[in-house]
């Protein structure tokens, strides 16, 4: 019998029809604006498809973290394990998921945005894959189905796991408009098994792990000496580093040189000061988030000015085919418009052992504009 | 206006073209995989018939076609060459562009031209079974057909990506007698090898010729037979340009461009050869003749003119060529055909001395001029066929923009009947844009010592 913890943010999404741009600490405001919650609605989509699922438990929360949803759903067996407040709030979402540790649950689908799904990996960790419906007002992280029916199919099936991008966003520059994100963490989300039997026309490496694997043994044959390479943030960097046996930080920006470690860990400064005394530089990094963002959006510390000190046509992406493929455009915001507009309309990005994809590049306010 | 030129049955080449008689000096030798030395013709004897090693090596301009191969070639042959009215006027270009429709053949490709020869002098030597690989099944049907005519067994490793992809390409094996098995297979020791490091490898054509060779290698009464890449091979395509340049002269005409698209080279070769010939010998000089490539892997336009081996696995000999590395296995993309590390000794030598040269495309962009040339032409061409198609079109969009009214010819070499998961894809918007990060390699070729 598979286990699935479930979970929803009630006030999900609150903010953003009234324009607040998220919800933390301003429900109250929210609901003064004539904010109406939608996130039992979205749950309840996904329900629907989920209905008379074999072989499947659910536990959940009481009242509206999940408990009353499933029951006007019905036709999914659930346990309640975790009993919530009638006013939740972040804490609650964090306790509800150590409950659904607890009983040891497969998988976590949780109902929120960009805030829920920090909170449920900061407790979940890479160790339980989780699922987002997207009922936020920011949905950066990796982590959301492309729409709450899609959650539900996904689940209905067997799939596999890929990693994801949990994105930190300061709401509170967010509201003055300025999106800060950083990089919280990677999760673990199913997907699809691979275009193998979804289209059976791209057969690359189903799977992902080997694909990262494909990527560093590139990698690792292209590398030059005494040429500094700076690699950014992710588990596809991660295994470029593990490849030459050197410990790269998953979330950080890190240097190599001549297959050793010179710096991790590194900010901005630090990253000019080492291009400084380099005539060779390198910067591989991968696409974040949800859209696909080359710069801009987690690896901060490698900015605009890094990058036109290195070079720009030193940039060295890489991807798995399972990230490109979710990916449909990328994006460059590097804060600097001038450099954004170097990199063209498409790009190369290392998909596999002496294999690249060329990949459109989307310009926000353009019509390869993001969809946001 | 005329939109079909014709020739009488009478009019099949009674003879095929061997370029090696035009070349300035002769090919570099394939070298024996083990020992490095020039192979001879007691190496290739365990696997092919004696007439086809012959034909591998003759520097004769000439080889008689046989009467009986003949007779079967005039089931399709001559082919129709077409003058593209509707698409010249659509893409408002003052070049003329004809194609030679080599679609009209059982197999629906260019490749019986070879399979019924190759066939039936394996058949004259006493030969029972064949042995081959297919990349996207156009090769394998074309081989199935042709043993069939002859009363030999067939058996056809086809690559696991296409066999997923094009089922009935399988189909069309099994109805003309012919076993077929995805590739790499458990049969042979090289497809294990495979399958033991990378379970879930498409294959590739490199693979698949190694599970051929090893299958033909170890019975005695089985023989193997390659749908291209060798002289052999291309001198039997021969029939395509030389038809073309009967067919021209009909209506007064040369071509300034010749075109055709490069997997390992034979349809190419087919179409160009004679042309080739005549820039050779000095007749027409000025002649552009260019194959296209996928961008995913572009042999002849990012690949090292060195040699290596024919095969993954390592069985065949050693061929001069322009080359990938026999190690690389390309991404998978639809032109399964195009999907080889390496490509014909002779088109490579040709294309390093500068009597033709290359370009290479993106999968979408290629699917998109098949889509123009399907909806002005009306042909459904294969995923193969469309790179030569787009290298017209920039040819004639070229002209549009000079005023130069060249004659532009190409190779229209297969329908694409069994292709249509390939356009499927490309309307659902899931054609990834495969390339080979060349600048990468090259950097770092360019600072580390070469290791033999």
């Amino acid at each position: 019998m598979r286990r699935i913890g479930f979970l929803i943010n009630p006030i999900a999404g609150l903010g953003g029809t009234v324009g607040l741009k998220g919800t933390d600490g301003s429900e109250e405001e929210a609901r003064k604006r004539g904010a109406v919650p939608h996130a039992q609605d979205r749950a309840e989509i996904t329900l629907g498809v989920l209905k008379n699922i074999s072989d499947t438990c659910f536990l959940t929360c009481s009242g509206e973290m999940g408990e009353r949803a499933l029951l006007k759903c019905g036709g999914i067996p659930f346990r309640v394990v975790y009993s919530a407040p009638k006013k939740s709030s972040e804490q609650d979402t964090k306790n509800a998921v150590r409950a659904f540790l607890d009983e040891g649950v497969d998988l976590i689908l949780f109902c929120g945005g960009d805030g829920t799904a920090r909170d449920v990996y900061t407790v979940a960790g890479r160790d339980i894959p989780i699922l987002g419906i997207p009922a936020g007002v920011k949905m950066y992280s990796a982590v959301f189905a492309i729409d709450p029916a899609a959650a539900g199919v996904l689940l209905s099936g067997p799939y596999d796991l890929r990693d994801a991008e949990v994105m930190d966003v300061n709401e509170e520059a967010y509201r003055n408009g300025v999106l800060e994100t950083h990089l919280y963490g990677i999760a673990r989300v199913p997907v699809r098994p691979g275009l193998v039997q979804a289209a059976k026309q791209v057969f690359e490496e189903a799977s992902e792990e080997r694909a990262k694997t494909e990527i560093a043994r590139f990698i690792g044959e292209v590398m030059i000496p005494d040429t500094l390479y700076i690699l950014g943030a992710g588990t596809t960097t991660e295994a470029i580093a593990q490849r030459l046996n050197v410990n790269k930080t998953l979330l950080g920006v890190d240097v190599i040189l001549n297959g050793h470690l010179v710096a991790s860990d590194v900010d901005e400064k630090t990253l000019l000061r080492l291009i400084d005394g380099h005539r060779d530089v390198r910067i591989i990094l991968s696409p974040i988030g949800a859209q696909g963002f080359i710069l801009g959006r987690g690896n901060q510390q490698i900015s605009a000015a890094v990058v036109k000190k290195a070079g720009p046509e030193n940039l060295i992406v890489v991807a798995t085919p399972h990230k490109l493929r979710e990916t449909p455009a990328l994006y460059v915001d590097s804060g600097d418009r001038d450099l954004d507009a170097v990199f063209g309309k498409s790009i190369q990005v290392i998909s596999g052992y002496r294999i690249a994809q060329r990949k459109k590049i989307g310009y926000p306010g353009t019509e390869n504009s993001i969809p946001l | 206006m005329q939109t079909k030129i014709l020739l009488d049955e009478e009019q099949i080449p009674k003879k095929w073209y061997n370029v090696q008689a035009d070349l300035p000096s002769p090919l570099d030798p394939p070298l024996h995989p083990k020992t490095h030395k020039p192979i001879g013709p007691g190496d290739l004897s365990a696997i092919f018939p004696m007439e086809l090693i012959r034909q591998e090596v003759t520097t004769d301009r000439y080889v008689d076609i046989p009467e009986e191969v003949r007779e079967v070639l005039q089931l399709w042959r001559p082919s129709p060459l077409y003058r593209a009215h509707r698409l010249e006027k659509s893409l408002k270009t003052p070049a003329k562009i004809y194609y030679k429709w080599e679609g009209v053949s059982p197999a629906g490709s260019h490749k019986t031209n070879t399979s019924v020869p190759q066939a039936y002098y394996n058949m004259k030597e006493g030969i029972e079974r064949l042995a081959t690989e297919t990349g996207a099944g156009q090769w394998g049907s074309a081989l199935a057909f042709a043993t069939m005519l002859y009363d030999l067994k067939c058996t056809v490793y086809m690559v696991r990506s296409s066999y997923t992809q094009k089922p009935y390409r399988k189909s069309m094996m099994q109805v003309w007698g012919a076993e077929c098995i995805p590739s790499p297979s458990t049969r042979t020791n090289a497809g294990r090898a495979v399958l033991e490091k990378n379970p879930e490898t498409p294959g590739s054509l490199g693979i698949a010729i190694s599970e051929a060779v090893e299958d033909a290698a170890g019975h005695s009464s089985t023989n193997y037979s390659l749908g291209s890449v060798l002289n052999h091979v291309c001198l039997h395509q021969s029939v395509i340009g030389l038809e073309c340049r009967e067919q021209l002269a009909i209506v007064d005409d040369y071509p300034d461009v010749v075109i055709g698209c490069v997997g390992g080279g034979s349809n190419f070769a087919g179409i160009s050869f004679p042309f080739a010939g005549d820039k050779l010998t000095g007749k027409h000089t000025e002649t552009d003749i260019i194959g296209i490539e996928p961008a995913s892997c572009p042999s002849l336009t990012k690949g090292l003119y060195t040699y290596d081996l024919a095969d993954e696995a390592g069985y065949t000999p050693l061929l001069k060529m322009f080359t990938l590395g026999h190690d690389f296995v390309p991404p998978e993309m639809h032109a399964g055909g195009l999907r080889y590390h390496g490509d014909s000794p002779i088109v490579s030598r040709l294309v390093h001395d500068g009597v033709m040269r290359a370009v290479a495309y993106h999968q979408s962009e290629v699917f998109e001029a098949a889509q123009t040339f399907a909806r002005t032409e009306g042909i459904i061409v294969a995923p193969e066929t469309s790179h030569a198609v787009k290298g017209a079109i920039d040819a004639a969009l070229a002209c549009r923009k000079t005023g130069e009214e060249k004659t532009i010819l190409f190779n229209c070499s297969g329908h694409g009947n069994f292709d249509m998961t390939a356009y499927d894809a490309f309307y659902s918007g899931k054609l990834v844009d495969y390339e080979y990060p060349d600048e990468l390699i090259k950097q770092a070729l360019g600072r580390i010592p070469k290791i033999s």
